[in-house]
């Protein structure tokens, strides 16, 4: 991890080497790490080679001069916000500082040089830069975080409910074929046994099916023995006969099993979606569709008709904002498989679509 | 199947389950339990050795699911019935078991009319009237 003294790199570019050693001599007692380039080509070179946090450039040097240099270093996408200060003697007309700056110049020296301000003015750019990494850095790290707790949540929730299954879901089976058992002989019984027999039959059912709902919540179980699609469409089922809200299905036949990952992710993105439609929408229907948008890609649309993201939440969502745990999870997921998330919304309805990269289950394995 | 007696191999990796299971068939004096697999792959070997006429088969079990199992027993005598009978019947998993072979999904959530199935099953006149159990 970087820390704060973790040094910079400074790149001065002149084609004279004694004002290279001057800006060296100036910089020296910043502790960073002093790079030098005696011409454009030098410099560009270093700046693919090395991460540079401030270019210290003159502008007037022969074959490439310091905006020629500055326009290349700019068309590269690594090197658009990397800090340049020019230096020069000659040019020090308003309209030349304008061209400077126009040219993504962060500052623009003349000389002779003050060292306190060279010193004061690079040390800005070498913190900014150091900053950057370490949120970058942090970011990542948040990142792998985050993806790594979505899967332990996953597997987790597997572990419970494959628990479920086989523990208090063969008890509640067996009491329950115990319970047909006396039944058939119920006529035996005194009505008031009978009574509560049967009244203890209805009840294990019950019991029975509020596990199986639980258990079927925390983990499909079609998902990992059959696939995807009949998981979803089983989960489906299930939620339209929980919420009374009739969901559509329309998955396109030709799609392979995919990697567990996807497999899950997909899964729980509809869950989340569909959940946001019974808490938030008040649609009465929705639907989902998945189908190959090409080879390599997927993609995923639940819609519903309902009222709609309100106005003030989609104008926070739109800047970036918070937009809730549920659709922060599922950025997430989509982000850590490399797809693209997007959500419409208006007072008529909202659709997610999801666009995932995919790699068949086989294709993984061979 | 003119029979009457019927040799039934329960495959479930509950133990509970199998012996609630042995005690609703034993009910029936001409039905006999002849063999207990916990897993798939032990359920083939033993189908194979006791050669029962009746199969009874969870779906979620260790190693292979209950339709896979279905379709290796199947590959070895096309014409056996089989039943599953699990946690999480419904009819997307209807739909590939039915595709497998098996006859018939009971839920062990509302296991009562497994054995009415059964009968159904093992009577060649009445077979096109099995009800198929749905558990919606």
């Amino acid at each position: 991890m970087v820390n704060e003294q973790e040094k910079v790199k400074i790149l001065m570019v002149d084609d004279q080497p004694a004002k290279l050693l001057s800006y060296e001599v100036i910089l020296k007692e910043l502790n960073e790490d002093l790079l030098k380039a005696h011409s454009g080509k030098e410099a560009l070179d270093q700046l693919l080679r090395n991460d540079i946090a401030v270019v210290l450039m003159d502008v007037s040097m022969p074959e490439l001069d310091g905006f020629e240099l500055a326009d290349m270093i700019r068309q590269h996408p690594r090197f658009q916000k990397t800090a340049i200060i020019f230096i020069s003697a000659v040019h020090l007309t308003d309209l030349d500082q304008l061209k400077a700056y126009q040219r993504g110049a962060v500052d623009y020296i003349s000389v002779p040089i003050v060292p306190e301000l060279l010193r004061a003015k690079v040390t800005v750019f070498a913190d900014l830069h150091r900053k950057t990494r370490q949120m970058e850095m942090l970011n990542h790290q948040l990142r792998h975080l985050s993806a790594r707790l979505m899967a332990a949540q996953d597997e987790e929730r597997r572990r419970i409910a494959r628990e479920l299954h086989d523990s208090v879901g063969q008890l509640v089976a067996t009491f329950s074929m115990n319970n047909g058992l006396a039944l058939m002989q119920a006529d035996k019984l005194t009505p008031t046994a009978g009574n509560a027999l049967r009244q203890n039959t209805a009840l294990v059912q019950q019991l029975s099916k509020e596990i199986r709902t639980i258990s079927h919540l925390l983990h499909p179980p079609l998902l990992d023995e059959i696939g995807l699609l009949p998981a979803i469409k089983m989960f489906a089922d299930g939620f339209a006969e929980r919420s009374s809200i009739k969901v559509d299905v329309d998955f396109s036949p030709d799609i392979d099993r995919l990697t567990p990952k996807v497999e899950i992710s997909i899964f729980r993105i509809v869950q989340e979606c569909l959940t946001n439609v019974y808490r938030h929408s008040e649609s009465k229907t929705a639907s989902i569709k998945i189908w190959p948008s090409d080879d390599k890609m997927l993609s995923l649309q639940v819609c519903d008709q309902g009222k709609g993201i309100p106005s003030e939440r989609r104008v926070s969502m739109s800047q970036g904002k918070s937009d809730g745990v549920g659709l922060s999870g599922m950025r997430e997921r989509v982000r850590e498989l490399g797809g693209t998330l997007d959500i419409h919304s208006n007072g008529s309805g909202t659709t997610v679509l999801a666009v995932i990269p995919v790699t068949s289950a086989e294709t993984a394995s061979d | 199947m003119t029979q009457t007696h019927t040799r039934f191999l329960i495959v479930d990796d509950s133990e509970l389950v199998r012996q609630g299971l042995r005690i609703v068939l034993q009910e029936n004096p001409e039905w006999e339990v002849c063999g207990e697999a916990s897993n798939g792959a032990d359920a083939v070997e033993l189908f194979k050795e006791l050669h029962p006429n009746f199969v009874i088969v969870d779906f979620q079990m260790p190693g292979m699911n209950g339709i896979d199992t279905a379709r290796r027993l199947l590959a070895v005598a096309p014409a056996v019935p089989i039943i599953m009978f699990t946690q999480h019947a419904g009819n997307e998993l209807e739909k590939h078991a039915l595709e497998a072979g098996i006859r018939s999904v009971v839920s062990k959530t509302d296991s009562f009319p497994i054995v009415e199935i059964i009968e159904a099953l093992l009577d060649p006149i009445d077979r096109s009237a099995v009800r198929l159990q749905r558990d919606i």
